[in-house]
């Protein structure tokens, strides 16, 4: 997987070593890349019935209750040919995204004899009660010809996996823009969690664009279950929805079923698109540097910085204490079986740091813990219990910092919350597709109890585990 | 000269092959000593065979009239081995068995009224029948030989009890021989006379054989303990698991079905042949038990499943820590984080009286080459990049010690010190050396 290509790292290391940070922005790039290829390819299919239904539905509601019968007939007819039109779009697509997808989806496509599933809807706990009801109702799927489940040991079998669903298992009612994203996310491309959040959610709002809704029924109550919920079961196909996705996906719904039936189409879709684009400010854009500011706060002069792996939050904030003229020194401990940390310490030279210390794996942690004053480590999500979701081998970094006393602190950002408890790390997780077989698992997370938590930081400001609950409560109820 | 095969890379065999010519012994030494430091003998087992063999050639080889002067040119040999891997503690340990058994087999010469009542008798069969007949005639002869053979047999701990009473008692009641001092001034033994040499120096080389011997057997004797540990069901734990410890794993798998979880660390860059334990997992599946092999990147992700851990030692100091692989002290801590007991293995000849440590450290680095490409020349130049080979496992983390003499407790083990070393040779390796 990753091993191979460092995650979001080669599309920035691009951009030149003295770039700022945000990982986030090659998503927007990557996006708006797909946008810009992608507009020219699929809108042709859409107009045509757009032009026809929403002519009607600008007039008025009459039509709905004149002519029932004939009209759903030939809508019916209409469905059909713009599905084909939407298929051939969709390999137009694919091959188009050949060239702008960093991991050339024809190898993708070939190494798929393992993946040979339909679309199914299993999707990890985090696409939430509600989506996963929702996800028995959509159109069956053409019938899978095999259930080829990955081998995993019987221990591990609970715990999903991303896979690679060729383009012709994919369901015809998954954007082309989701196909793409979709296999991204499968390839560990787009990987952590915040930026898969973000890109789900702008190609959300290029669906959204892209719809119009059919006559004889009204957006809030068709875009839910025909259009949002084929993406998101196929998103949920490619790779477990992470707790972020849920919650935003969530949220969309919410804003969706808000809307007012009486409200015009464009109408609505603005107002949602403007909203979806509010949200990634508030939640995801802005919370970044904020929580960077915060963690800046905790970091003196002349302190010596552990860190694992590497995290887009943690480089933000380490790039700040260098900006803000911090002396500092870095020690970066790499995951062994998908060294991000590698490049992560030459991009550290690039921003000006002196001292760097590097370890390829764990085996130095009680020596470099000695040395250091502050861990810092970015979360994939953090439960309300105070626990914390993160790379494996995170867990292993707090429970050392805790013995040794030195002070271990999360960074994540208030979307990855979830109101689950997690108190051990088998009870959510994730299996490296690469690394699986029936007797070999690489289990890509852990849970970092919230005992060795010190502080943790998010955009509102520094919290203690064990109020993350309370937090999430008053959050819910601003909601 | 002991030399190795042309075109191929000295190893402990050639080493073991050299042995049989007739090289000088100051060069039989130094080629030691060089292939120690260049790591073309490592690992412990290696090292400590390869140092007993050593020492063989010391006594057998070097000019000697009594027991003090052939003290000296062992432990002058033992401490430059043990100077070349000051880190494998194990030279130490058959240095300090070596000079043990002197003391004794010469102590009990002096002691000896009669000569043809010596024990040794027994033990002048030639060295192969030795080795071969040991295991079964010990228990037979063991009431026939009182001290000295026990001291080195460490197959038997009462016999070694007893002789070190006895020999103290007898040295106290005659008053006349202190015992052979770190000093060398104590009293030699003037009356050594040519027979008493020739038998002594037998003596101290079956001695040795059976040093040898103990350590090929250890395997075996650990894994006698096996079904005790591991029951039904279990999840048991290794970390890149050592001879010993597979040994252990499959003798268990004859008897019970249970779920092994071996924790891999990826394959160095540029090192080939890594299968993940296939060969050990091929039997096991063979036996019926299924194998996981773990690869994350720490050891909390999965230990809530797990019921054992079970650590390969390559030696355990004075204080009970353990020195083994780099990556088992997290993995261990993980284990201990979850309240999952930690069996060690190790041969009593690994435990050390030493303790040059005291809490988690590591102990050897491993070479960043294998981590970092030499060419990336953007991390190589700016960053300072270390990973570890070896580490140090303080004595908090571990529950139980198996060796081959049986199940310990850590208080267990400063009996066992006491009982395979003399207390004059627990110090060598603080002592300055002794030559140019």
């Amino acid at each position: 997987m990753a091993a191979v290509a460092p995650a979001p790292g080669p599309a920035q290391a691009g951009q030149g070593p003295e770039a700022t940070p945000p990982p986030e922005a090659t998503v927007q790039d990557t996006q708006d890349e797909n946008q810009s290829k992608t507009k020219d390819d699929p809108e042709p299919p859409k107009p045509a019935p757009a032009a026809q239904s929403a002519k009607p539905a600008k007039g008025g509601q009459q039509p709905k209750a004149d002519q029932p019968a004939g009209e759903k007939k030939l809508s019916g007819a209409e469905l059909k040919k713009k599905a084909k039109e939407e298929k051939a779009a969709r390999r137009a697509q694919a091959k188009a995204a050949s060239g702008v997808a960093p991991q050339g989806p024809p190898g993708q496509q070939q190494g798929q004899d393992k993946g040979g599933k339909g679309v199914k809807p299993k999707q990890d706990a985090p696409s939430g009660s509600q989506s996963q009801r929702q996800a028995a109702k959509p159109v069956a799927a053409p019938a899978p010809p095999k259930e080829t489940k990955p081998k995993v040991p019987v221990i591990f079998s609970h715990l999903s996996m991303a896979k690679r669903i060729s383009l012709q298992q994919t369901d015809k009612d998954v954007d082309p823009r989701i196909t793409l994203l979709g296999q991204q996310m499968a390839a560990f491309v787009v990987d952590d969690s915040t930026t898969r959040t973000q890109a789900t959610l702008l190609a959300m709002k290029r669906v959204l664009a892209a719809y119009s809704t059919p006559q004889g029924t009204t957006f809030s109550r068709h875009f839910t279950a025909h259009v949002l919920n084929p993406q998101i079961d196929y998103l949920a196909a490619c790779r477990p929805m992470c707790f972020s996705m849920g919650n935003a996906i969530r949220w969309l719904k919410l804003q969706i079923s808000k809307v007012d039936i009486d409200l015009a189409d464009f109408e609505a879709k603005r107002a949602l698109s403007e909203a979806i684009d509010n949200y990634i400010r508030d939640k995801i854009d802005v919370a970044g540097p904020v929580i960077a500011e915060k963690t800046n706060a905790l970091i003196k002069d002349k302190d010596t910085i552990l860190t694992y792996g590497h995290h887009f939050l943690v480089e933000r904030t380490l790039w700040l204490a260098k900006e803000s003229g911090k002396d500092v020194n870095v020690i970066v401990i790499d995951d062994p079986f998908n060294p991000v940390g590698s490049e992560f310490a030459k991009r550290l030279r690039a921003y000006g740091f002196g001292k760097i210390k590097y370890s390829p794996n764990l085996g130095l942690l009680p020596d470099y813990l000695k040395l250091a004053d502050l861990v810092l480590a970015g979360a994939e999500a953090t439960f309300s219990n105070g626990a914390m979701y993160a790379r494996a081998g995170t867990a292993d970094v707090a429970m050392y910092a805790k013995n040794m006393n030195v002070k271990f602190v999360s960074l994540c950002e208030t979307i990855n919350y979830t109101e689950r408890v997690s108190v051990d790390s088998l009870t959510y997780n994730e299996i490296d597709p690469e690394m699986c077989t029936e007797d070999g698992v690489r289990l890509l997370f852990d849970t970092v109890l919230p005992e060795h938590i010190h502080r943790t930081i998010n955009e509102m400001g520094l919290s203690e585990p064990s109020s993350i609950s309370g937090m999430l409560r008053k959050q819910e109820e601003q909601e | 000269m002991p030399s190795a095969v042309p075109g191929f890379a000295p190893t402990l065999d050639s080493y073991l092959r050299s042995l049989k010519g007739h090289a000088h012994l100051d060069l039989t030494i130094q080629s030691l000593v060089d292939l120690l430091k260049r790591r073309q003998i490592s690992g412990p087992e290696d090292c400590a065979l390869a140092t007993a063999n050593c020492l063989r050639q010391v006594v057998a080889k070097s000019k000697w009239t009594d027991a003090d002067t052939l003290l000296a040119n062992v432990s002058r040999a033992g401490s430059k081995l043990m100077r070349a891997r000051p880190n494998e503690l194990v030279i130490g340990n058959i240095v300090r068995r070596v000079l043990g058994l002197i003391r004794d087999e010469a102590t009990e010469d002096r002691n000896d009224g009669a000569p043809s009542e010596t024990p040794s008798e027994g033990q002048m069969t030639p060295i192969g029948e030795m080795s071969q007949s040991f295991h079964s005639s010990a228990p037979t002869e063991a009431p026939r030989r009182p001290g000295p053979v026990g001291a080195a047999s460490s197959a038997n701990i009462p016999r070694s009890l007893s002789m070190l009473l006895s020999a103290k008692d007898v040295a106290d009641n005659e008053g006349t021989i202190s015992p052979f001092g770190n000093s060398g001034t104590s009293t030699p033994l003037h009356r050594t006379t040519n027979s008493q040499v020739h038998a002594l120096r037998s003596e101290v080389i079956n001695g040795i054989q059976e040093i040898i011997d103990e350590m090929g057997q250890v395997d075996d004797q650990i894994a006698a303990h096996a079904e005790v540990q591991i029951r039904p069901g279990d999840h048991i734990l290794v970390y890149h698991p050592s001879p010993t410890v597979q040994r252990f794993i499959l003798r268990a798998a004859q008897k019970r079905k249970f779920t092994l979880l071996i924790h891999c660390m990826p394959q160095p860059r540029g090192a080939t042949g890594h299968d993940n334990y296939r060969a050990l997992r091929d039997k096991l599946k063979s036996q019926g038990v299924q194998s996981i092999v773990m690869t994350t990147g720490g050891g909390m992700s999965y230990m809530s499943r797990v019921n054992k851990m079970i650590i390969g030692a390559s030696a355990i100091t004075a204080n009970g820590g353990v020195v083994s692989e780099n990556f088992s002290t997290i993995v261990a801590a993980a284990a201990k984080h979850h309240r999952v007991p930690i069996v060690v293995l190790a041969g009593v000849y690994k435990l050390s009286p030493e303790c040059p440590y005291t809490q988690e450290t590591a102990v050897e680095f491993a070479d960043p080459m294998q981590h970092v490409d030499f060419s990336d020349g953007s991390l190589v130049h700016a960053v300072e990049v270390k990973a570890g080979l070896t580490a140090f496992l303080p004595a908090n983390l571990i529950d139980t010690y198996i060796t081959n003499l049986g199940t310990h407790t850590w208080e267990h083990l400063s009996g066992l010190i006491s009982d395979h070393y003399a207390e004059e040779d627990v110090n060598l390796h603080l002592k300055a050396p002794q030559d140019a």
